[in-house]
């Protein structure tokens, strides 16, 4: 008889896969695909969304197509825009405002504010347009304020001629201007002008050239007069109480100048925003930077060469928001910024120096006309041939072209305060665009190259998104955040890796087996720990104690492991039988009993160190107290000395015991041993404080550049908390690695008559290389995305040192902080995504080098 | 069941009384009582826990010659190969009573120095076990946990063992490639080589051919006949003709106890027990 298909016959065999073991496995491998690629897409997406909300950053700035209109005025000395777009105001040669509409180029009211007064001499505006001072023939000067006032009056309040007024006309009616707005509301605008009480200076002497400064009514004035040159005016109201009148007084003073050379007036004077410096600047380029911080003695501190080519001539000059820094334009097309920077070598009284920060090139013709914008660092610059220009200051980048050619010889250009329009005036009209400047102070280089910022002393990488005024320079360099994510993840890497790398050792390699499960998974318990609470801990109860603790703390580190080290040399002295014996359990006791020691040890030690090498407190010798600086040297070199001496000493001792030790009972051997590790301790601590003294003669002091002042919110303290929490997870890892090397080859070691840590190290640690490798890189990862610890355990200061007791920024942590303050879609906004994406680059090529190298081990340590 | 022709012996119950507890009197043939021993053992028990694995097993280790322990799985051969280097210290739950003498010293004392005691010993595993490293580092391993670093010396020793071990000539131009690309025979005479580099007294072999194919296994036991003379062999097999051929002294074990240790010759064709003829003549097992 014919058996059919399987041995047995008890089933029958069938001849296909049943459809349900196919459905099964098709549907299986449906899922796990689409699980992969669901993985891949959520990962892409994310990037898409990052860098979608990025990359807007690096738009160009836009205009629409201009609006151009006829006017009949002529070289007019200042233009005052409204906030639309939609009038303007022209103070004109004849001292007349005119407003204008900018549609259509129509005279819509005058105003005459000097009917009835003798003309100004001179004259000077705020940066925002909205402050005024003339000079006067008698020698007085007055303020006056000019805007816009803008309203919207309910339906009944609209006079009945004016309901019938179409959307974009303008019309003039009854002392306003009025206009129906897109959205159909009717806008009242009025133009507000309020000319102050003369202020008769002492000199009478004709004004020629006029500065001023209006800070909440208290004004300041730099006055040039015909007869009595530079004058520094404060003037002060106060309130009679009994009348409600105000009174105010001056107070002036002459500043220095030199009457022999400069008996014409100067081109300009300029106040600074301080209200404590003058600037003279003359025609040919020479300026005289006038130190007025004490205005009864102020003095020149310098003078500077603002056209520094050779045959330049200055055309124009404005100073930017804040007043701190000096725009000037020159024949040659080319546009300079001016401020004050620190300066070092005492070659001026004020310690400051006028310095030519950024330079940005137009075309090769004169440049006509300076304005800034009331409201960042931005300017227009208007050149001789017809083009309009606008720069970003701080990152010298052209944002805008513009050509106002075809409006007759141009007079100049001004950007509005909404920086939405930028109107230029010719002698043949005016013309105005719609302009959207987007991000202007964003660019590659104002990430990540040094910018210099006004008032730093040279280039530098600053990161300072916000600050309390208009005039405030946005400051978008990344490099600290960067420095910060890499400090934070070097020092808690420091400390975490070697304790967690040893505990796994330890723990596979020489723990009771019994005690292995119990010890493993408290460890991992750790990791469950939030890291806001470690964040808080390390914030609020370890930062303070460490603060008082300080050398106590700095003591441990010696402390601690030399009472393990002597220990475990006593543990030597012990009989042999009791040593086996006592390997279990009593050994794990006894190293935990070396801990308390170590630290009653370094909690004895530590004040007396600070007495004798940090001038009894080693925070205020950080701060600079206290000359020498042989026991920092020493701390310091202590780590290059202990591997010194191990190498060397450990090496010719090795060599020695080989030649002499043999016949040795094991007391000798132990005592020998114990008599090393002093040996060694003295040479280490001889060496370390050895070089450290030397480096002390010779003059080098770690503070101000290793070390610097204490900040209790430092880098040692996040490196102790965020080492705390990587540890669980480079331990939890690297300890399987560790278990899951070959049982066989522990024994071939151990058989072979290797000791359990020659086993470990020879033989364990390197076949399991790639898994301990990829344990480090993923605790690396953690350490470089942490944010809640280095949140609450730093002070967040987005400084670059190298000064372990300093704090820092992380990208992830800088993220955090700003985020919510940030106004979505505003450049900070988008900035803070690319910091996102800059973190996600960083992670992206640490892991990428990491599996490299891993693959690489693991090659090597394949086919087991 | 047929039984083998010339079979004289009757059962001596011998199993029996195992099964039930009994003690009883290993066999042991009086030709190894002429042979100077290098290792002794002496009432030795075993217990894992407290389960009972060894019960008083007393034999000797003939010097220079090849003793093979024999016996079913589990019979306890591996281990009582193992406390001969003390391997079983690495079990927590071990026990140990009784003896063993390496050359007259007692080596199941707390003081003994175990890790000097495991470079008496060499010891080779019934898998290949070659470190992920060069066949030059695999075989001085022994020389460098004990910190030699005279390059000329290790060489030296590298080139004796790997002759010694029959594997110079196949491995000569490539010492310092990786030991993991060795076929499987290859990496057991390289666990060979390394465990004579470092001249051990007794060589305890477990079970030393039983991941290999038959080629490879004629080799290893080609190579176990010229090693012997110069060590002292204590090996543990499955294979009964294996310990025929390649030993001079068989101990054939059974669930915990020595039953019978003699010649191998004689213990294979004249056994004094009838279980020990079935064993050996593959009727039970």
């Amino acid at each position: 008889m014919r058996r059919s298909g399987n041995g047995t016959g008890r089933r029958k065999r069938r001849l296909e896969t049943t459809k349900r073991v196919r459905l099964a496995e098709r549907l299986a491998t449906g899922l796990i695909t689409a699980g992969g690629f669901g993985a891949v897409i959520a990962i892409t997406l994310i990037c898409a969304f990052l860098l979608a909300v990025a990359l807007p950053l690096f738009r160009r700035a836009q205009a629409s197509e201009p609006n151009e209109a006829p006017v009949a005025e002529r070289a007019p000395r200042r233009v005052f825009p409204d906030e639309y777009g939609v009038l303007v105001a022209v103070l004109g040669q004849d001292w007349n405002l005119r407003v204008l509409a900018v549609e259509s180029g129509q005279v819509l009211e005058e105003i005459e504010p000097f009917a009835g007064l003798s003309r100004p001499t001179a004259f000077s505006a705020s940066v925002d347009g909205r402050s005024l001072a003339f000079g006067f023939e008698d020698g007085s000067v007055r303020t006056a304020r000019i805007g816009f006032e803008s309203s919207f009056p309910i339906a009944d309040e609209v006079p009945a001629e004016l309901v019938d007024v179409a959307g974009g006309r303008v019309v003039e009616f009854g002392n306003a201007i009025w206009q129906r707005t897109p959205e159909g509301k009717l806008r009242r605008e009025a133009l507000d002008f309020e000319l102050g009480e003369p202020l008769q200076l002492d000199s009478a002497s004709p004004v020629q050239r006029l500065s001023h400064l209006d800070d909440d009514g208290d004004q300041t004035f730099v006055v040039w007069t015909r007869d009595a040159g530079p004058l520094f005016v404060q003037a002060e109201s106060t309130m009679n109480l009994f009348t409600g009148e105000s009174e105010t007084s001056l107070e002036e003073r002459v500043l220095p100048y030199d009457r022999e050379s400069d008996s014409a007036p100067p081109a300009q004077v300029l106040l600074t925003g301080t209200g404590r410096e003058v600037l003279i600047v003359h025609g040919d380029g020479r300026a005289e930077r006038i130190d007025a911080r004490d205005p009864a003695n102020a003095t020149v501190a310098e003078v500077v060469d603002l056209t520094p080519e050779e045959g330049e001539r200055l055309t124009s000059t404005t100073f930017l928001v804040g007043r701190s820094t000096l725009i000037t334009g020159s024949d040659r097309g080319v546009i300079r910024a001016w401020f004050d920077a620190p300066r070092e070598d005492g070659a001026t009284p004020d310690g400051k120096a006028l310095v030519e920060a950024h330079t940005m090139r137009g075309p090769n013709t004169p440049v006509v006309h300076l304005a800034a914008s009331p409201r960042s660092r931005l300017i227009v610059a208007t050149f001789g041939d017809g083009t309009v220009q606008a720069y970003h200051v701080t990152s010298e980048s052209r944002l805008l072209e513009l050509d106002a050619t075809d409006i007759g010889s141009p007079f100049g250009a001004r950007i509005l305060p909404k920086e939405d329009h930028v109107l230029a005036f010719g002698s043949a009209g005016l013309k105005s665009w719609e302009v959207d400047f987007r991000s202007p102070e964003a660019s590659f280089s104002s990430f990540f190259r040094p910018v210099w910022y006004e008032t730093y002393p040279g280039p530098q990488h600053v990161w300072q998104s916000e600050g309390a005024s208009d005039a405030f320079e946005t400051k978008l360099g990344f490099v600290p955040l960067v420095y910060g994510t890499i400090k934070a993840t070097f020092y808690s890497m420091l400390f975490g890796t070697p304790l967690a790398l040893l505990a796994a050792l330890f723990t596979s390699e020489f723990l009771d087996r019994r005690l292995r499960a119990p010890i493993k998974s408290s460890i991992e318990m750790m990791a469950s720990l939030p890291s806001v609470v470690l964040g808080f801990l390390a914030g609020l109860v370890i930062a303070p104690f460490a603060q008082t603790a300080l050398p106590a703390i700095l003591a441990a580190i010696v402390t601690v492991p030399l009472a393990l080290l002597l220990g475990a040399h006593l543990w030597q002295f012990l009989p042999t039988e009791r040593r086996s014996a006592w390997s279990g359990w009593q050994r794990v006791v006894a190293m935990a009993a070396a801990l308390p020691v170590g630290v009653l040890a370094a909690a004895w030690v530590g004040p007396g160190l600070e007495r004798l090498f940090f001038a009894g407190s080693i925070e205020l010798w950080l701060g600079g107290k206290g000359a020498h600086s042989i026991g920092a040297w020493g701390l310091l070199l202590l780590p290059v000395s202990v591997l010194l001496v191990t190498l060397v000493g450990g090496r010719g001792y090795a060599a020695f015991l080989a030649r002499r030790g043999e016949s040795w009972t094991r007391g000798r051997t132990a005592r020998v041993d114990l008599l090393k590790l002093g040996v060694g301790l003295v040479a280490t601590l001889g060496v370390a404080f050895g070089v450290g003294g030397l480096l002390e003669v010779s003059g080098f002091d770690p503070r101000g550049s290793l070390l610097d002042t204490y900040d209790p919110h430092n880098a040692l303290l996040v490196g102790f908390v965020m080492g705390f929490a990587i540890i669980p997870i480079i331990y939890t890892l690297a300890e399987d690695a560790l278990s899951s090397v070959p049982e066989h080859l522990r024994l071939a070691s151990l058989g072979a008559g290797a000791t359990p840590w020659q086993t470990a190290v020879r033989v364990v640690l390197p076949t399991a290389t790639s898994g301990l490798f990829s344990a480090v890189m993923i605790g690396l990862g953690r350490a470089v995305g942490e944010t809640m610890i280095v949140l609450m355990a730093t002070g967040n200061t987005p400084i670059m040192e190298i000064n372990p007791f300093s704090g820092f920024r992380t990208l992830s942590a800088n993220i955090a902080v700003e985020l919510p303050e940030a106004v979505q879609g505003s450049t900070h906004y988008r900035a803070l995504f690319l910091a996102a994406l800059v973190l996600f680059a960083m992670t992206f090529v640490l892991n990428t080098c990491a599996e490299t190298v891993r693959i690489r081990f693991r090659k090597r340590s394949s086919r087991l | 069941m047929n039984e083998l022709p010339g079979s004289i012996l009757e059962p001596s119950g011998l199993f029996d009384a195992i099964h039930e507890g009994r003690s009883f009197d290993a066999v042991v043939h009086e030709a190894t009582f002429d042979e100077r021993s290098i290792l002794e053992i002496e009432k030795l028990r075993l217990w894992y826990g407290s389960s009972q694995a060894l019960f008083d097993i007393s034999m000797l280790c003939p010097e220079g010659k090849v003793t093979a322990l024999i016996g079913p799985s589990g019979c306890g051969k591996s281990t009582l190969l193992r406390c001969v280097n003390r391997m079983n210290d690495l079990i927590d739950t071990v026990r140990i009573e009784g003896q063993i003498r390496l050359s007259g010293q007692p080596i199941l004392d707390s003081g003994t120095d175990v890790i000097e005691l495991r470079k008496r010993i060499g010891m080779v595993f019934q898998k290949p076990n070659p470190f992920p490293m060069s066949i030059f580092e695999n075989v001085v391993y022994s020389l460098r946990i004990d910190g030699e670093r005279d390059r000329g010396l290790l060489e030296e020793v590298c080139e004796e063992s790997l002759k010694g071990a029959g594997l110079w000539e196949e491995v000569k131009d490539r010492l310092e490639s990786s030991a993991l690309a060795l076929s499987g025979g290859q990496q057991q005479r390289l666990c060979i080589a390394r465990a004579i580099a470092a001249e051990p007294e007794v060589l305890l072999l477990d079970e030393p051919c039983s991941a290999l194919d038959p080629i490879a296994t004629g080799r290893v036991e080609d190579l176990i006949d010229e090693l012997k003379g110069t060590y002292s062999i204590l090996m543990v097999t499955h294979n009964m003709q294996q310990a025929s051929r390649a030993s001079d002294y068989t101990a054939f074990m059974y669930l915990g106890r020595l039953v019978e240790f003699g010649p191998t010759q004689d213990l294979f064709l004249q056994p004094r027990l009838k279980e020990t003829e079935d064993y050996v003549t593959g009727r039970f097992g």
